[in-house]
């Protein structure tokens, strides 16, 4: 089977969607001479011609628009943000024109928006956020975040074909960090479905994204010292897969819920309220969430390393649930 | 009224509403014409001054008096998979795109049967088959949509056209910058129509924007800008005529703005008291309905016979759809949960128009 | 090195003591277990032995003064005083569930409880398989922070032969298993209500309840207000017991060196009856009903500040001459206030007896959880009517309160009907 890295994946992905559905096309600023900010989109333009691959105004909020006026009359626009950061332009557009529309006068809005989101590479406030509970917290919309390679190419052709807006978010610091075998046929990775990343019998760490990566590190880390964890790799935000976690709580009886995004108002807020409300007697001690703190991305790099969980800080708050 | 062609346009060109141009409707138009801005004149009126002071319309309430003949004198000339975008003061455009007024009404009472099923109120009613999207009411947004829905158009390589109606106070917003622009590098087939009707709620036009007239937007973005009289519905509908006739040839955009005046306030609950009074009365001696009838009576069109005709047509009308949308039942709470995604259960009616 | 004497918890659910006496002024010296200070709980009074040798040099809680359980309530310092297990415990407990490294709880043997039952740490998964597997957690040892029961701890406590513990009959322990309609011979006035309008400031006097009467208040009221009390009231004829007492009372307390009383007689009517229907020897938990496969019977004993109710254990197991010794001894310990915690708690219905004070019948206020209780009037000799003429007999009214949650009138009455046969034709015998 092939190895490409996560941005391969997604590339792949996509390209298979427009060559199988000529009603894809792409919208975004640099992505067709330029093949993207991060080349997601290299060599599209020259495939598919400046009709399906087309570079805008520096407008997301028209990008956003004009993707869901495309997508009212029939065609499925991928939108690019060059940084998911930016995406606060076209925020209206995206919370209450796209989201909303198919619940008000019930029209299908199958667009995509995808970009890369996350820190870890220095890139500062602005270019370093993981700002996807924004939309979580938005009925009609629906949220992604692949971890592997493998995921990151099912997620995006599923997306592709959802008849619901969906926010793709890539994790730029797995973009060329990740390989993975990614078959070269096409198949897809429902929305909503997570996926045991590893099984493990102590603890469950709750996650997605390229927190998966750091929470694995961990449970290896720990394997020696007979913590056994386990990784739920949660795949899509909105909608969740409750059941998995819910099955993962069961198994393990001990949680940490793990995400790069701050802490309140994260995730796993809403994943410690799930639990408790299904899976209370389940529990053998308190949930526990390891998140990055309430403040924004910090740029210098001691800043930043103290921002971001890693799998040294995972492993601590593992070691002191187990002994709980 | 100047050519529209010619970017340098950007004075006010009254059209004198004292004879029919050589480019005017037909016959039967100008009758539909007349039908419509009364029949829009006749429902709002039902609905701001009857139905929501009667407790039966519940939330906000807004109107077009005054300014009909925008939508009318637009919305009339579009064809089958044209889309229109309507503001919300264009309720014409929902009636001449084939939205019946007893389904509008019902929806304006929140009943089932109206066709949001009560998720939505006023006019943010759409229809894909009927080439309606409704505004949300963040004023604006529906500019970028537009654009999207004539890119959609160009990808396809139709000759369809969209028509998006706003006020002179979103053209604050910056979305309005954003689609004129895209609208304008694109060369995509969208007529941005400003409805121009001097307040924005309570916000004149001077506190809005420090141009003369708003057609000075249009050539700034690459596109040809007009400004025209709004009441005079022939001016609109001429001056529309040659943005869709530049649009389907692929020449792009146009902007043209309408100037109007608001006859009440901004919603049924706005007293208005900051627009003087000299002004409403200065302004109701422009009225654009009382203007078309009086040249289609002095042009021999139509008879004064025939107007009582339609005027007792509409009555009768209205009355049904009343009657219709009151006995509606209201929808049942737990359908609130119903339809936020799209997907194999989702009872809409989805259709596609491309 | 300086060692805490702290208030100890004197029973399960005993959140605070009070200081009743110090045997030991500031500067004595004391000896390591020699009597230093009394204390008085709603459970039992008792004599503190001081947990080191040393002098007394500080004392934090004076006489009559009431404090919650663990406080530190005086200090010993000198040589030889080393910390025990006791003295590390913190004055207040921890807090709740938050990852907190503190020290883990000292070894215990397995058949004693761990700690007392409020104080014990577990989880929302441990509680439901102690639920689930009928163990008292009180015999868990925790391993976790602190002495918390994990996981893994319970699954190993089950995975022990014999490891099932029943739980005492309901989850929410009574505190102190003391009531019935006895009027306790209250020594102490007290009008602890704001005296009533118009009342002369000064002509009363304000006397704050005591940890036992304090205790006795909530249980009457609690058991009020979960209870639906209903008493029913049979008069039975105590001819043959009468018979069977004057033909043995020399005897019996000759060969067995205690008195042939009446209570005996009623807790062996009562067992046989229980037997018979079992509903009365139950307990409400939500919507389930809780038989119990003991017979424990209390007594209620009264003392001159309230009153206690020391259980027979297994009364169902004992002979006629087992339950008078039973009675003889815990009744007399009651009274000496040298119960263990252990003997006031776990009844499955008790007797109450307020006939020793002339009381023709009360109507008690059920024991919770408990459904019953059976109050005894006084014993005497009345007119009655036999083979249509007036005989003189002794009789006793005998008056059944009952949960009406659980028990039916009819069933209670039939039980009493079993009570009152037993009594009326005395088989056993009791030599």
């Amino acid at each position: 089977m092939p190895i490409l890295t996560h941005l391969e994946a997604i590339r792949q992905g996509i390209w298979e969607e427009m060559e199988r559905d000529p009603s894809v096309f792409l919208l975004g600023e640099d992505i067709g001479v330029y093949g993207g900010a991060f080349k997601v989109t290299a060599g599209m333009l020259e495939k598919f011609g400046a009709d399906r691959v087309i570079d805008t105004p520096i407008s997301e909020s028209a990008i956003v628009g004009a993707a869901v006026g495309a997508a009212l009359v029939g065609l499925r626009p991928v939108v690019e943000m060059q940084f998911m950061d930016f995406i606060a332009c076209g925020f209206d557009q995206v919370v209450n024109m796209a989201a909303k529309i198919h619940y008000r006068w019930g029209a299908a809005v199958p667009i995509v928006i995808r970009g890369p989101s996350g820190a870890g590479v220095h890139g500062g406030p602005y270019h370093s956020q993981s700002n996807e509970m924004w939309f979580v917290h938005t009925p009609g919309l629906k949220v992604v975040v692949p971890a592997t390679a493998y995921d990151a190419k099912g997620l995006i052709k599923a997306s592709i074909r959802d008849n619901n807006p969906v926010i793709f978010y890539e994790h730029k610091f797995l973009y060329r960090r990740i390989k993975d075998e990614v078959p070269a046929e096409d198949y897809v990775v429902p929305i909503g479905k997570a996926r045991v990343a590893r099984e493990g019998t102590d603890i469950a760490v709750i996650t997605y994204g390229a927190m998966v990566w750091t929470a694995l590190e961990a449970a290896q880390a720990l394997e020696q010292e007979g913590i056994s964890l386990e990784v739920l790799d949660l795949r899509s935000l909105l909608p969740y897969d409750e059941e998995a976690v819910l099955a993962s709580v069961r198994k393990c009886n001990k949680v940490i819920l793990l995400h790069e995004d701050t802490r309140i108002g994260g995730f796993a807020g809403e994943l410690a309220a799930l639990i408790s409300e299904k899976a209370f007697e389940d529990l053998d001690g308190p949930i526990i969430r390891v998140t990055a703190p309430d403040t924004p991305v910090p740029f210098s790099p001691p800043l930043e390393e103290y921002f971001l969980p890693n799998a040294k800080k995972v492993a601590e708050a593992a070691r002191k649930l187990a002994a709980y | 009224m100047r050519a529209i062609k010619s970017p340098k346009t950007a004075k006010i060109a009254y059209h004198r509403a004292d004879g029919l141009l050589p480019q005017s409707p037909d016959v039967g138009t100008l009758e539909r014409m007349l039908y419509y801005l009364k029949l829009t004149r006749e429902a709002e009126y039902r609905i701001e001054r009857v139905l929501y002071r009667q407790g039966k319309i519940v939330g906000g309430v807004y109107v077009g008096r005054g300014q009909e003949a925008i939508g009318v004198g637009s919305a009339i000339q579009l064809v089958e998979g044209d889309f229109v975008l309507p503001s919300h003061r264009d309720f014409s455009s929902f009636l001449i795109r084939g939205f019946e007024l007893k389904d509008l009404l019902a929806n304006w009472l929140g009943r089932a049967n109206g066709p949001t099923r009560g998720r939505e109120n006023t006019t943010h009613v759409g229809s894909l088959k009927l080439g309606v999207i409704p505004i949300i009411s963040p004023l604006g947004d529906t500019l970028p949509v537009a654009c999207g829905v004539a890119l959609a158009f160009k990808l396809r390589g139709r000759k369809n056209v969209a028509l998006v109606h706003f006020g002179e106070g979103t053209t604050s917003r910056g979305d309005v910058h954003e689609a004129m622009n895209l609208a304008a590098v694109m060369k995509l087939a969208v007529i941005f129509i400003c409805n121009n009707n001097g307040y924005a709620y309570s916000t004149p036009t001077e506190r809005q924007y420090a141009v003369k007239d708003l057609c000075v937007r249009g050539p700034a973005y690459g596109m040809p800008g007009v400004t025209i009289d709004g009441n005079d519905v022939l001016a609109v509908y001429q001056t529309v005529r040659q943005a869709i006739e530049r649009a389907r040839a692929g020449e792009g955009p146009s902007f043209i703005e309408c100037k109007t005046f608001r006859m009440t306030g901004h919603s049924a609950h706005d007293a208005a008291e900051y627009v003087p009074k000299e002004r409403l009365e200065e302004e109701a001696k422009k009225d654009p309905i009382t203007r078309f009838e009086k040249l289609l009576l002095a042009q021999r069109v139509i008879t004064t016979r025939q107007i009582k005709q339609m005027e007792q047509r509409i009555q009768k009308e209205i009355d049904e759809a009343v009657a219709y949308a009151e006995a509606c039942p209201f929808p049942r709470g737990e359908t609130a949960i119903e339809g936020v995604y799209c997907g194999p259960d989702c009872w809409w009616e989805t259709g596609s128009a491309v | 090195m300086p060692t805490n004497v702290i208030m100890p918890q004197m029973g399960e659910s005993v959140a605070e003591g009070t200081v009743t006496r110090w045997l030991k002024k500031v500067g004595d010296r004391v000896e390591r277990d020699e009597p230093l200070l009394e204390i008085s709980t709603d459970k039992v009074d008792a004599e503190i032995p001081s947990p080191a040798a040393g002098t007394l040099t500080q004392i934090l809680v004076r006489e009559n003064e009431t404090v919650p359980v663990n406080t530190v309530v005086g200090v010993i310092d000198g040589e030889g005083a080393a910390v025990s297990a006791a003295q590390a415990q913190p004055a207040t407990p921890l807090p709740g569930p938050e990852l907190k490294d503190a020290e883990a709880a000292p070894g215990l043997p397995a058949n004693a409880p761990s700690v007392s039952r409020d104080k014990i740490r577990s989880s929302p998964l441990v509680r439901r398989i102690a639920r689930e597997h009928n163990v008292d957690l009180a015999y868990v040892r925790g391993t976790g922070l602190g002495g918390r029961i994990s996981k893994k701890d319970i699954l190993a406590y089950l995975a022990q032969p014999g490891s099932q513990r029943a739980i005492p009959p309901t989850a929410p322990q009574p505190a102190t298993p003391t009531p019935s309609s006895v009027p306790p011979a209250v020594s102490a006035p007290a009008p602890a209500a704001p005296p009533p309008a118009g009342t002369v400031a000064g002509a009363t006097q304000v006397v704050p309840m005591t940890a036992m009467r304090r205790q006795i208040a909530e249980h009457m009221v609690a058991s009020k207000r979960t209870a639906a009390h209903v008493t029913t009231v049979f008069e039975v004829e105590m001819t043959r017991v009468f018979e069977l007492r004057a033909q043995y009372a020399a005897a019996f307390e000759q060969r067995h060196g205690i008195k042939l009383t009446f209570t005996p007689f009623f807790v062996r009517a009562a067992v046989e009856a229980l037997k018979q229907y079992p509903i009365v020897n139950a307990s409400v938990d939500g919507n389930n009903i809780i038989y119990h496969r003991d017979i424990n019977i209390g007594i209620a004993v009264a003392l001159d500040t309230g009153l206690i109710v020391p259980v027979i254990k297994h009364a169902d197991e004992k002979n006629f001459l087992g339950v008078a010794r039973a009675v003889q001894d815990l009744a007399g310990r009651a009274r000496s206030k040298r119960l263990d915690v252990d003997e006031v708690q776990g009844g499955t219905f008790t007797i109450t007896n307020p006939g020793i004070f002339g009381s023709l019948f009360g109507t008690p206020i059920i024991n919770q959880p408990q459904v019953a209780i059976l109050g005894v009037g006084v014993i005497e000799k009345r007119p009655v009517v036999r083979d249509d003429a007036i005989a003189i007999r002794p009789m006793v009214y005998l008056a059944l309160s009952f949960d009406h949650r659980l028990i039916d009138g009819a069933v209670a009455d039939q039980f009493m009907n079993k009570v009152k046969a037993v009594l009326e034709n005395w088989e056993e015998s009791v030599v």
